[in-house]
């Protein structure tokens, strides 16, 4: 069933995943220099997964699907200052790329941007249909 | 050369006010005044929502900004189509009410 004014809330649920995305994001830069010793495992990036809400059916929209976390092997790194290292002077460190965590960064800013805009165009759509007749 | 005659206009059946009430409302069937309030309390409904994510925006219990933001946008123009609907319906009114006896 189509709702009313619907185009304004299914990109809200575009505008909730990316700040979601934004939050995984976020989360993984954080934790990007988090050594652990190597009998632990180190922090895995978290990955959203995004799906559509009743693909073709239903009253449309996207929701998280789940999150994906990446590899807890993480990459071993010779510290032997570390307090933490292990005997032999390594250090876990997670396998999270900046560069790549900035280009999600980036794209889902502006994904969070553009949903934002369609709530906007259609908030002006609706209100000229609403002006019809008007005076 | 012909020309085929203008086709009539269909009778305007559909519901007149169905402000999007998907389970409220039923749509079709039912008198004008029982659409009337059944779009009316999807209003109440929807401005209930936004005040309930105000409050919630005020103690920082939010997560999304936009929430409250897209809820209040579509409260305000549900507003306005009633109000329309509602001067459209007061417009045909008078005019009957000027019609001389």
């Amino acid at each position: 069933m189509t709702q009313l004014f619907g185009a304004i809330g299914i990109a809200g649920t575009g505008v909730t995943v990316y700040r979601k995305w934004l939050d995984a994001v976020s989360d993984n830069i954080a934790n990007l220099n988090d050594a652990k010793p190597t009998s632990q495992a180190a922090f895995q990036a978290r990955y959203v997964i995004a799906q559509a809400v009743h693909y073709g059916k239903g009253d449309g929209g996207v929701e998280i699907g789940g999150t994906a976390l990446g590899d807890p092997n993480g990459r071993l790194v010779y510290e032997p200052t570390n307090p933490i290292a292990d005997e032999n002077g390594y250090v876990r460190y997670p396998d999270i790329d900046l560069g790549s965590q900035m280009g999600q960064l980036i794209m889902a800013q502006r994904g969070y941007e553009a949903n934002l805009s369609v709530v906007d165009r259609a908030k002006d759509a609706y209100e000229a249909a609403l002006n019809i007749g008007k005076g | 050369m012909s020309i085929d005659a203008i086709a009539p206009v269909a009778g305007l059946t559909a519901p007149v006010l169905n402000l999007g009430a998907t389970s409220a409302a039923p749509p079709a069937s039912g008198d004008f005044a029982s659409q009337l309030s059944a779009s009316l309390q999807h209003l109440q409904d929807m401005q209930t929502n936004t005040d309930n994510l105000a409050v919630q925006a005020a103690t920082g219990q939010l997560a999304d900004v936009h929430d409250y933001i897209i809820a209040a946008t579509e409260a305000n123009l549900t507003t306005q189509l009633a109000v329309q609907v509602r001067n459209k319906a007061l417009d045909a009114f008078n005019e009957i009410m000027r019609m001389q006896a």
